[in-house]
């Protein structure tokens, strides 16, 4: 079973520790690619690496999977979507991306298909959710647009630089993605 | 060592999970309220279960009590998916027929009014499934938790059967505790007879 995918445009492929700290941190340093999670983004390299490695144990016992979204055409990674608190018995998990400038609406048409094709074809997973800061107006349109439906707003999730943090749920169940 | 305490509610008590109730738990399991749970035939699970309610009060994980009103175990109360540093915690409430909308409401009030003042727990959610009584509702209000998110198909009842969860939440308003300095903190692990010292 082969975790590696690949578009027209696109390899979505699962990160190497040894060889994607520059470019996770390049796309993780951010405040962007970051901020409707919300998280800082990274100032030193190291914890690209950090990241690298707790994401792979993650992976190893299949807690997590991120797909690092590599552009063929110059090999720059322009995005990070994954999976993590999947949930085996109800079949859910959540799903969070980290979006460089370069990757749109027409780009996540072109790759989320193949992520959601597979984790509901091959992982048997039957709902995704996605968490977002309350405001990040950006996220929630593309959600929508790929066929994710808002469900209602989670308050006071987290403390993030002093303030409560309300997250607002989007949730997309097998065969709603629209691409 | 002790982290569960024994509450007052309006007609009885909530209790730490013993060894003695087993049999009053063990009924209240082979009645479970949670769309596609199925009833528990081995009551020697109920041991596992109770040295787990020990385990996770002891690491700030969750906290079980049971419901004990007229003499008899109705219900539990719990709280899982404890985030200490987020300052909240997911409550649930277990129910045999006879448990009432008040005594439920009582149940859910004294143990969200200790882990708020015990832990500086702000923030309590709670998820009703569909196919649950809709009286479950009616004591969440009583509480004043109010609907938050409906989670499409968020609970699965089959093998290709889910059904949607409604999450309700509370959130006190009280102030966040200031942080001390470590070390200077004696209530060690909030161990209820360490903080006692003398009348243990």
């Amino acid at each position: 079973m082969s975790w590696n995918f690949e578009t027209e445009h696109f390899l979505i492929r699962l990160p190497v520790s040894d060889e994607d700290g520059t470019a996770l941190f390049k796309l993780l340093s951010q405040d962007s690619a970051v901020a409707h999670i919300p998280r800082l983004p990274m100032t030193v390299e190291a914890q690209a690496l950090d990241e690298l490695r707790r994401i792979a144990m993650r992976f190893e016992t299949r807690e997590a999977a991120f797909w690092l979204i590599e552009r063929k055409s110059d090999g720059d990674v322009i995005a990070r979507i994954g999976i993590q608190y999947i949930n085996w018995m109800m079949l859910n998990a959540q799903l969070q991306w980290e979006l460089s400038a370069e990757c749109g609406l027409e780009e996540l048409q072109e790759v989320l298909p193949v992520i959601v094709g597979y984790l509901s074809q091959d992982l048997h997973l039957h709902r995704l959710e996605m968490r977002l800061r309350t405001g990040s107006e950006n996220h929630s349109n593309m959600l929508v647009e790929l066929g994710f439906s808002r469900e209602g707003t989670l308050p006071s999730q987290q403390e993030f630089e002093g303030e409560d943090i309300d997250l607002d749920v989007y949730s997309l169940l097998k065969g709603e993605l629209k691409a | 060592m002790k982290f569960t305490p024994e509450l007052e509610i309006p007609g009885g008590c909530i209790k730490p999970l013993h060894y003695d109730d087993i049999d009053g738990l063990f009924e209240l399991y082979k009645h479970p309220e949670i769309p596609g749970q199925r009833p528990l035939e081995d009551k020697e699970q109920l041991n596992r279960m109770i040295d787990y309610s020990v385990q996770m009060a002891a690491t700030q994980r969750g906290m079980m009590w049971a419901i004990e009103t007229e003499g008899q175990i109705k219900g539990m109360v719990s709280g899982f998916d404890w985030q200490p540093s987020n300052l909240r915690i997911v409550m649930r409430v277990d129910g045999l027929p006879s448990l009432t909308v008040e005594e439920r409401a009582g149940a859910l009030k004294a143990a969200i009014g200790f882990l708020s003042k015990k832990y500086h727990v702000r923030n309590f959610a709670y998820q009703w499934i569909e196919g649950q009584s809709d009286d479950i509702k009616v004591a969440l209000s009583e509480c004043g938790f109010t609907l938050a998110a409906r989670l499409r198909d968020g609970w699965r009842t089959g093998n290709t059967e889910f059904s949607d969860v409604e999450q309700y939440h509370w959130v006190s308003s009280d102030d966040k505790p200031v942080p001390r300095k470590l070390g200077d903190d004696d209530e060690l692990g909030q161990n209820l007879n360490a903080n006692k010292r003398g009348e243990s």
